[in-house]
């Protein structure tokens, strides 16, 4: 019987992080190879994480809510027999795949980033061992992947520190090793120096049994929130362990204080530098649902606190503080966490719309034909099982106008000084879901007739909104269309799918009002009176271009083609 | 209790005062913490009073007095005099004016100073007995203590230090006349550094080694520069041999005799052979095992990352605790020994610890080789500029050597270097704060460097690196 630790694998495509959704298992459940323990959500995508080994849950690191770096441990197993005690790092391999669709496209090399060299500086590797943060796991913003002071921090935060502690004790060298502040002797004069508050309280009142160990393991942040309370770690109660050890944290420390005296001892905001620094053990920052403001309030002041309490080390930081919790009280908003899908979609929309230029075009394609068109083949459409939008015709004239200017079917590549012209003509459509914008790609649409197209697009658009999708199906697009008009409106200045050259937004169609030239009648009646006003059905389109690529004229002309072939569909009997 | 045994406490007792001791007390004393200093001999170990310190200072010393002698290139014709006994006097000046100022700054800084020697007792106690017999003795109780005794010269059989012409590297260094002849067996750094010294004070000086060459550790293209340069002062070298022992000789010096592996015997006529094989560390007396703290078989003294002993709170720092054997390694882990102590997240986490040898020219390397690098399985991108392309090098004289900086080629990461030539210990410091700071080539390229100085080498070697040096040609 051996004690397997499992990390989270590489389960996409650059994807550094991933939100733990919900546990699939529980300690003590027994499973079996390749059966799911866990639901996590990517930026990407929701895949299934399976277990590596046969074997029974021994204990779950990670809450649910929590996102995970890539290569952070989060569950480990009992093994039974030698044959599956594995190297946890080589279960990194196919075993640790997760269960989604392009298993080819997935990065089997999976989540070495722990034992990879980590470049940082002295001073960042100090804070990463304060804050109880594996510098491996940590994405690096400098040049290369270097390691920042900031980026710990961010790491420290969206992570919780409680990983941290995991990886201080797996044996990491250049992780923290809880430090032992010493003998007995050392342990009395350092309570007598603190306020006694919190041990004279507690021996007068009839607490909690002290658990009385010779040694426990907790991070340094820890034994400092301890001592700050007058509390000796070794007698703190908990039921966690680590390699065997029993391990406390914060959490464990105020529990032990409150219940011995029946004071809320040691708010979070008592302890600014543990709540910026190791303290982020409380799990307030993961907490996706932030109820009590209380707890709530030190995150949002977190940086700054900590930043203070570094300066005024050993100075009685915690009446200061405490009355900042107390304005903080009445004051807490509501917050949403900036991650995920949506955090995703905001980094591709600053880099999308901070790097190309973006203009944007606008006209009217008058799409009386096109209704009827649409109307005309429908029940052979719902013979077919197919549900026939506007979009599949759509489509179809934006592949006319690309044939004729495959400069909007195009990247540009910085680095390399050129523009490619893409050969395939792969369509992103931007689809609305509950967890925000997601843009699947159709691919090769010159190949597809419309009903195929059709089925495509209703597939792809169902698999977003409950987030079966697979990565793959998330890339690899040319060009991209995005229909707001299903939801209403006429124009939009759409943002391009980054790196792509164009974005083609189409409003509602709707009967407007069109000027027409008044038929049978000649011109004596001069320009007034010779035109009409008459409602007719339109479609508003919405073209944004990076303008580094193309200029407006190509666009014009652009969008000419495909309204061409929008308003006599019988031209796309061409494509 | 014994008469004159008095019993005192403190919260971090620290044993030896050389480089790591010191260094660890004052740290723990800034702390905050209750510290004792205990020292049997002279503050500052053996760094400061027969190692690092009085070495360079006679290396410079007969560097001056032989460069003095041969710049007739530039037009300098003297025959410098060289008074050994002065020199020794300046060299104690500048002992002298370091180990006040250690002890010192170990007052200012508030550490208790006990001069004696300290055996352990048990777990939490030691034994102080200061100088000889009949000056008493006390008891320390520690909480934590910080094991800091250093090391000493390796003695081999056939070679006692007791003897008057047998030199060990510290007796060199306080030598009263310079030998006729000297044998140095050994051709490691200390053995190569004191040749060096002697062969410039116009001792005629043969190395004898065991291996097939000098300074082992380091790459073939380093030593040879080193080699080449010592050949050239008359330096004589004799590979392959051990020495086994000495004789009188006739004429009022000794022989000093060598066996190859094969069995093949030397004998060279010497007036005093240096033995300068290693150091070992000085764990014996120390009754270590009273405290629970076992030794290695060779007495060093195994500690973690937070240089923690098998005993959580005995702490071992410097040469006692192994390798590498050098002074800044021994400070920077007396500091994280003082501020584990005070419950700081300190750790041994250093990217690279750089090393120097003070021959002529100087070797200064820090973090990886090429081939570490490979091994440890970087793409590896390297660039060198010698120094005979370096004009503030020619303006000195001297052009040997070059500066090798590696590289992760994905990336670009400094990841180490290698210097050999003028100033190569100075230079060296460059690349270390590179490779600290995760610092890439281009941001060592792209940083600009004083012109004219040795420095633009490094700039050099990492424009070269990328491919793009000015002064040299690109490989």
């Amino acid at each position: 019987m051996t004690v397997e630790e499992f990390r989270l694998p590489d389960v996409g495509e650059g994807v550094a992080e991933g939100e733990l959704v919900a546990w699939l298992v529980e300690p003590g459940d027994r499973v079996e190879e390749d059966q799911p323990v866990a639901e996590v959500e990517t930026d990407k995508a929701l895949v299934e994480v399976p277990s590596s080994y046969d074997g029974v849950v021994e204990e779950l690191f990670v809450a649910e809510g929590e996102v995970v770096p890539v290569g952070d441990v989060i569950i480990s197993f009992r093994v039974d027999g030698d044959e599956k005690s594995i190297d946890a790092d080589e279960a990194d391999g196919p075993d640790g795949e997760p269960v989604v669709k392009d298993a080819d496209e997935v990065d089997s090399g999976a989540a070495d980033s722990t034992t990879k060299r980590a470049f940082a500086p002295p001073s960042v590797r100090r804070l990463a061992r304060e804050l109880g943060v594996d510098l491996g796991a940590v994405a690096g913003s400098g040049p290369g992947g270097r390691v920042s002071e900031r980026d710990v921090r961010e790491h420290a935060e969206t992570t919780g520190s409680g990983n941290g502690a995991v990886d201080a004790d797996d044996g990491n060298s250049s992780g923290p090793r809880p430090v032992d502040v010493g003998s007995d002797e050392r342990r009395s004069a350092v309570k007598k120096r603190d306020s006694g508050a919190g041990s004279d309280g507690r021996a007068s009142t009839s607490g909690p049994e002290p658990a009385d160990r010779d040694r426990t393991l907790a991070t340094p942040a820890t034994r400092k929130f301890a001592r700050e309370l007058g509390v000796d770690v070794d007698e703190v109660p908990t039921d966690e362990t680590r390699e065997g050890e029993a391990f406390v944290h914060e959490d464990h420390v105020r529990a032990y204080v409150e219940a011995s005296t029946g004071v809320k001892a040691g708010t979070d905001a008592a302890t600014g530098t543990e709540s910026g620094v190791g303290g982020s053990d409380v799990g307030v920052e993961t907490d996706p649902t932030p109820a009590d403001p209380a707890t709530d309030a030190p995150t949002s002041t977190a940086d700054t606190v900590s930043a203070d309490a570094d300066v005024a080390d050993g100075s009685e930081a915690g009446s200061v503080d405490g009355d900042a919790a107390g304005d903080a009280d009445g004051t807490a908003a509501e917050t949403i966490p900036y991650r995920g899908v949506r955090r995703t979609i905001g980094e591709r929309m600053e880099r999308s719309k901070f790097t190309a230029p973006h203009v944007t075009h606008h006209d009217t394609a008058e799409v009386d034909d096109l209704v009827a068109a649409r109307e005309r083949l429908k029940p052979k459409a719902t013979e077919a099982g197919v549900t026939l939008t506007y979009l599949p015709f759509v489509m179809k004239a934006v592949l006319a106008g690309l044939r004729e200017y495959p400069i909007l079917n195009s990247e540009l590549r910085e680095e390399e000084e050129e523009i490619v012209l893409k050969e395939e003509y792969h369509f992103g459509v931007a689809v609305a879901t509950d967890a925000g914008l997601m843009v699947p790609v159709i691919e090769n649409v010159d190949e597809k007739g419309l009903f195929e197209l059709a089925a495509e697009v209703s597939d792809l658009a169902e698999r977003a909104r409950d987030r079966s999708i697979t990565p793959a199906e998330l890339r690899g697009g040319t060009f991209t269309l995005t229909n707001f008009g299903a939801i209403g409106g006429e124009y939009a200045t759409p943002i391009i799918n980054y790196p792509e050259t164009a974005v083609l937004g189409l409003g509602a169609i709707e009967k407007r009002p069109v000027v027409r030239e008044r038929s049978g009648e000649d011109g004596f009646l001069g320009d007034d009176a010779s035109h009409e006003v008459v409602p007719a059905s339109t479609l508003p389109l919405s073209l944004s271009i990076d303008h580094r690529v193309v200029d407006g004229a190509v666009a014009a002309r652009f969008a000419n083609v495909v309204m061409d072939h929008l308003e006599d569909p019988l031209l796309l009997l061409n494509e | 209790m014994v008469v004159g045994d008095i019993s005192t406490g403190t919260e971090v007792l620290v044993i030896g005062a050389g480089p790591g001791g010191y260094v660890a007390a004052i740290r723990a004393a800034q702390k905050g913490l209750d510290t004792t200093l205990v020292e049997k001999d002279a503050y500052g170990g053996a760094c400061l009073n027969r190692g690092c310190i009085p070495s360079k200072a006679l290396i410079t010393a007969s560097g001056l007095a032989h460069e003095a002698g041969t710049a007739e290139d530039m037009g300098i014709h003297a025959d410098p005099a060289v008074d050994l006994s002065r020199m020794m006097e300046w060299k104690r000046g500048v002992v002298d004016r370091l180990t006040g100022g250690v002890e010192k700054l170990c007052k200012a800084n508030g550490v208790n100073l006990i001069e004696g020697t300290a055996r352990f007792v048990d777990d939490h106690t030691v034994r102080v007995a200061h100088g000889g017999d009949g000056q008493g003795s006390e008891s320390i109780e520690f909480e934590h203590a910080i094991v800091a005794t250093g090391s000493r010269p390796v003695e081999i059989p056939g070679f006692d230090f007791a003897e008057d012409h047998v030199w060990s590297s510290e007796a060199a260094l306080a030598a009263e006349s310079v030998p006729d002849r000297l044998v140095v067996v050994g051709g490691g750094y200390i053995g190569m550094e004191l040749a060096t010294v002697y062969a410039k004070l116009d001792a005629e000086v043969t190395v004898v080694e065991m291996l097939e060459d000098i300074l082992d550790p380091y790459e073939d293209d380093v030593k040879r520069v080193v080699r080449d340069r010592a050949e050239e002062l008359g330096i004589e070298f004799r590979f392959g041999e051990g020495a086994a022992g000495w004789s009188e000789a006739g004429d009022g010096g000794h022989l000093v005799h060598t066996e190859t592996e094969a069995g093949e015997e030397s004998s060279y006529p010497a007036d005093r052979v240096l033995v300068a094989v290693g150091r070992e560390p000085v764990t014996g007396g120390l009754d270590l095992e009273n405290a629970g703290v076992e030794t290695t078989e060779r007495g060093f003294i195994e500690t973690d990352d937070r240089t923690r002993s098998a005993v959580d709170h005995v702490h071992a720092v410097g040469d006692v605790s192994g390798e590498p054997m050098l002074a800044h390694a021994a400070s920077k882990e007396g500091i994280v020994a003082a501020e584990t102590i005070a419950g700081e997240p300190a750790a041994l986490d250093q990217q690279a610890i750089p090393a120097a040898v003070f021959t002529d020219p100087e070797i200064g390397t820090v973090g990886m080789t090429e081939a570490d690098a490979a091994e440890a399985g970087f793409d590896v991108a390297v660039g060198e500029m010698p120094f005979r392309a370096s004009g503030r090098a020619m303006t000195t004289g001297h052009t040997d050597g070059f500066v090798r900086i590696v590289a992760d080629a994905d990336e670009g990461f400094v990841l180490g270097a290698q210097v050999v030539g003028p100033e190569a210990s100075e230079l060296i410091a460059e690349v270390g704060l590179a490779i600290e700071l995760g610092a890439t080539l281009e941001d060592v390229a792209a940083t600009v460097h004083t012109h004219p100085t040795l420095s633009e080498a490094v700039m050099e070697a990492a424009e070269n690196a990328q491919g793009q040096a000015i002064h040299t040609l690109n490989r």
